[in-house]
């Protein structure tokens, strides 16, 4: 989900930028380099291997990291046998727990009692009033996807949530972010927390929550808001820091006190880009209720599960429909608000008369709603999907099931196993250092510091082989959503057709729930990592091709017509001209496709990927919160190092 | 955008409420709650849902109650009730460490509300296809001697055993070591996944083995035989590491919150008093896996055409409040 958290400011018409280091072809010298470390990295193997893996060329010694998890362990027992003793949890967070509970309910309430055609109502008449009509319709239609998909009640509970948590998430994340804003230093001490609130999987930490505020909604509602909340923070410090000095300086100047200056200048001035966050912070929350559901949320996120306990791909993928159509029509309506265009124009002096009359008209229709006995949608009125999806998904099944299959256990004998083999019996050390010697070539010292601190961290956390194991399934499934992203990219920056038909189609794969496509994953490609990786391409691919397509448009027109004029061939325009100049939106494409990817290990162990990610998975399902917790982090400083690898040359510049 | 202001002023009252009604010290079960709500555990398999909706239709259209259903998994269910977040766990099984830590020798949270009338099986399973071609694979030495039968691209020279999801009871790596088979575990990650993969391989009568257990809807559907593994007894499954036996035959039991047993209303006395057989349940799992009825719809079937059943179950004097 980073990809939607940073702003995506891709340099453009940002090559023939020379290397600092290289002399001749600096690129290929780059190269040559990582070649070089990775030949060292199978020699070192092969030695060891020779020697029949002597201890000293082993993995990681695990005895740190089992100290930590049995610590881990103590301190849950300890909160499950005071947590209605110790006045920590009697002052604090059992005020949080209850109180957020209760807010839960009560919105969740509050929809019930506006009835269907209310809630409707209001809906579309603040989409038309911010947004347009144009946005408003598609409210409407996301209203009739929920009544018809039978989904009405689920989704008004998961509506509330998101409303409660969104709330918190922006209560704490905008003054966060003025503060951030305003204060270098206080900038600088935030960065960190959030970059690990990003890459810590959501699964990982579901459990140190449920045992601070109690299983459902309360800790539904502090997960949520958690995730959500860095994209706040972020861009609403982007957007304080935006505002240009002389506008500040200027409110000085006049005696402005520092508040005045802050909500007179900086806010109003910053207000687009803070909305902008907002968006992102209601879509991050709509993607995590549907994670939430394991923790007792209830809601859509519950009906996806309760399709897929029963293996019914159809029903789950009109739950799915469901979310999807919730996250456009909140995406549309918050991204309108910051944009401010499309807003009918009325006349100063009809405003309020309109919004009166709005609400007027809402308020009639909820009571002659609730006189009539109208609450919910009748579920007898719905339209099932989940016949023709399912026949759908057997006839695909059916003709490509055993193509599939092949070529799931060639990827699985070829490269998935060989490589898991290579790092996980590799001297760790050797590993520790090969990635190091990485970071330096591809991003400098500082990089190659934090990378073989990162591993070694992973090392302590008594986690190496699996930790390594995830490692080779990140690489490849990585490697893969690199080169498709890029193929489809290029294809796109041809052809507005094709960019005009995949658009919708990208959107719906971002939002769509990426439980919905285990099964059909499992079905193809047979359990075990395979599917695994699968799944992790086809939720990382989206925005890499959005990235790679939207570099390749950035190229100035000049640039290409200089290079036609002296007879480029439409392969040499590509190669020497276009890819080159997008050099900046192709190396943000490798980063994000790469933590993306990282950020489906949870969900690829549900397919029995196993590794780090089905040791986070049981922590959860068996409370054993030493083992999940220990395996989160793991997987964060996995993120950390190829983080660092990707982009750490371009965060100096920056 | 005015549905947020309605709720920030809601969360705000809230707040305020809760501060005033508590006096300083909360407890986690102080949530507000309606007391004719019944707060049911909902865990993920079929006949665990077959039984929670049919008790849920008799509790809401015969005896005025709301139910609420929260999925969660086993674990997290128990936790709940310790939390004050539910009342009841309708089918328990097993879970004695759990029973420690919250029963009456610990937190003194939760209650054990006695058998359910329903038998659980955990076991090893293969299809009838395997059997039928391997006569002597559902005994122990028949086993270890054709685990090579299992191998797959996965675990390569080993035989794979497909493991069940993480939050169910398991002994498998233990009774690997204790009965020394080749075989490695794979997890399928999710109840789902591996009901696709056995369904999968079923389809082209590939081999499997698998944990499975019964009653499951699946069993139904496909034609399963059980390993014929040294019975359970008593501290047999101790030592994790070697579990020279398979696994219990539990009876499955329902685990009440201590608070709800106190209050002895209506709901928790209808609660206490059912119990029902296997069949019954299966009768109602069929029509919610099999003919993909509504869970609600299937246990209204039943209940229609099962009054003398459940009629036992009402308390006395509780006809519709």
């Amino acid at each position: 989900m980073t990809t939607m958290t940073r702003p995506v400011t891709a340099p453009s018409g940002t090559g023939g930028r020379g290397d600092e280091r290289g002399s001749g072809n600096p690129l290929r010298h780059t190269w040559v380099q990582a070649l070089l470390v990775v030949a060292l990295l199978v020699a070192g193997y092969w030695v060891s291997r020779l020697l029949g893996h002597p201890s000293w060329a082993g993995g990681f010694p695990t005895l740190a990291g089992d100290r930590f998890m049995a610590w881990l362990d103590t301190v849950y027992a300890w909160i499950v046998a005071n947590r209605n003793d110790s006045p920590l949890f009697l002052y604090f967070f059992n005020y949080v727990s209850v109180g957020l509970g209760s807010a839960v309910v009560l919105v969740d309430r509050f929809l019930d009692l506006l009835t269907w055609p209310g809630v409707t109502l209001l809906g579309v008449f603040a989409a038309w009033r911010v947004a347009g009509w144009r946005v408003a319709l598609l409210v409407l239609a996301t209203f009739a996807v929920f009544a018809l998909s039978g989904l009405w009640n689920a989704s008004m509970t998961t509506l509330a949530l998101i409303i409660t948590s969104v709330l918190i998430a922006l209560l704490t994340g905008i003054p966060l972010g003025i503060l951030a804003g305003r204060s270098e230093g206080f900038h600088r001490a935030v960065r960190p927390v959030l970059d690990f609130m990003q890459i810590m999987p959501a699964f990982a930490y579901l459990l140190p929550f449920v045992l601070l505020f109690g299983i459902g909604n309360p800790a539904a509602a502090v997960v949520t808001a958690v995730y959500a909340v860095p994209p706040a923070v972020r861009i609403t410090a982007l957007a304080v820091r935006g505002v240009p000095s002389g506008a500040v300086e200027a409110a000085v100047s006049t005696g402005s006190t520092p508040w005045q200056v802050l909500t007179k200048v900086q806010l109003p001035m910053a207000r687009r880009t803070i909305l902008l966050g907002v968006n992102q912070t209601i879509m991050l929350a709509v993607s995590m209720v549907v994670i939430a559901s394991v923790i007792g949320a209830g809601g859509l996120g519950d009906a996806i599960y309760q399709a897929l306990s029963k293996v019914n791909v159809g029903q789950a993928f009109q739950a799915g429909l469901a979310i999807v159509m919730l996250a456009v029509a909140m995406d549309r309506v918050t991204g309108a608000v910051g944009h401010g265009t499309r807003t009918p124009d009325i006349p100063g002096r009809y405003r309020l008369p309109v919004l009166a009359g709005g609400f007027a008209l809402v308020a009639a229709v909820v009571a002659a709603a609730r006189l009539t006995g109208v609450r919910g949608w009748p579920r007898e009125v719905s339209v099932d999907l989940s016949d023709p999806v399912n026949a759908v998904y057997g006839a695909i099944q059916e003709t490509i099931g055993s193509t599939t299959e092949a070529v799931a256990t060639w990827l699985l004998g070829a490269v998935l196993t060989p490589l898991a083999d290579l790092l996980t019996h590799s001297p760790w050390w050797l590993v520790v250092l090969a990635a190091a010697a990485l970071g330096w070539i591809f991003a400098g010292a500082r990089a190659a510091a934090v990378s073989g601190a990162a591993l070694v961290a992973v090392g302590l956390l008594g986690v190496w082989n699996n930790a390594m194991d995830t490692l080779s399934q990140v690489l490849v499934a990585s490697l893969v959503t690199i080169v498709l992203g890029v193929l489809v990219g290029v294809a796109m920056s041809r052809s507005d057709l094709l960019a005009a038909v995949l658009k919708p189609v990208l959107d719906a794969m971002q939002t769509l729930p990426p439980f919905v496509y285990l099964i059909p994953a499992v079905a193809l490609f047979t359990i075990g990592r395979v599917p695994a990786l699968v799944a992790a391409v086809v939720f990382a691919l989206p925005p890499v091709i959005r990235l790679v397509d939207d570099g390749i448009r950035g190229v100035p027109e000049p640039a290409l017509e200089a290079a036609r004029s002296q007879g480029s061939t439409g392969w040499q325009l590509l190669t020497k001209v276009e890819l080159p100049m997008a050099r900046g939106s192709l190396l943000l494409a490798v980063n994000q496709g790469i933590i993306l990817v990282l950020s489906m290990v949870v969900i690829g162990a549900l397919v029995g990927a196993g590794a780090l990610g089905n040791d986070v998975v049981v922590g959860l399902a068996q409370s054993q919160l030493g083992l999940g917790l220990a395996s989160g982090l793991a997987i964060v400083c996995l993120g950390l190092f190829l983080d660092r690898v990707t982009q750490g040359r371009r965060a100096q510049r920056a | 955008m005015p549905e947020w202001r309605g709720s920030l002023f809601r969360v705000l009252a809230v707040g305020l409420a809760v501060a005033m009604v508590s006096s300083c010290a909360v407890r986690t079960d102080q949530v507000v709650r309606d007391p004719d709500t019944v707060r049911m555990a909902l865990n993920g398999w079929v006949g665990y849902e077959a039984s929670a909706e049919v008790l849920a239709y008799v509790l809401r259209e015969e005896m005025g109650y709301e139910v609420q259903l929260l999925r969660t998994a086993e674990q997290a269910s128990w936790q709940a009730l310790d939390q004050g977040a539910l009342d009841v766990i309708v089918e328990n099984w097993g879970h004695e460490d759990l029973m420690e830590t919250y029963g009456p020798e610990g937190n003194g949270t939760v209650v054990d509300g006695g058998p359910t009338g329903n038998e659980g099986v955990i076991g090893w399973y293969v299809p009838a296809y395997v059997a039928e071609e391997y006569p002597e694979i559902t005994t122990l030495e028949g086993l270890r001697e054709h685990t090579d039968i299992f191998r797959t691209a996965e675990t390569g020279d080993k035989g794979e055993f497909l493991g069940g999801a993480p939050g169910f009871v398991t002994q498998d790596q233990g009774m690997i070591n204790a009965f020394d088979l080749d075989l490695e575990i794979v997890y399928a990650g999710s109840e789902v996944s591996q009901i696709t993969e056995v369904r999968r391989r079923y389809a082209d009568e590939e081999p499997v083995l698998f944990y499975f257990y019964d009653p499951q809807w699946l069993q139904e559907e496909l034609d399963l035989v059980k390993i014929d593994l040294p019975a359970h007894e008593p501290g047999c499954a101790d030592d994790p590491d070697h579990v020279p036996c398979d696994y219990p035959v539990y009876d499955l039991n329902k685990i009440f919150r201590a608070g709800f047993v106190e209050e002895d209303g209506p709901a928790y006395r209808f609660l206490d008093n059912w119990t029902w057989t296997n069949e019954d349940q299966n009768q109602v799992a069929r029509m919610i896996a099999d003919e993909g009825l509504d869970p609600s719809e299937a246990a209204e079937r039943w209940v229609e055409n099962n009054p003398d059943v459940w009629r036992d179950w009402l308390p006395e004097g509780a006809a519709k409040r």
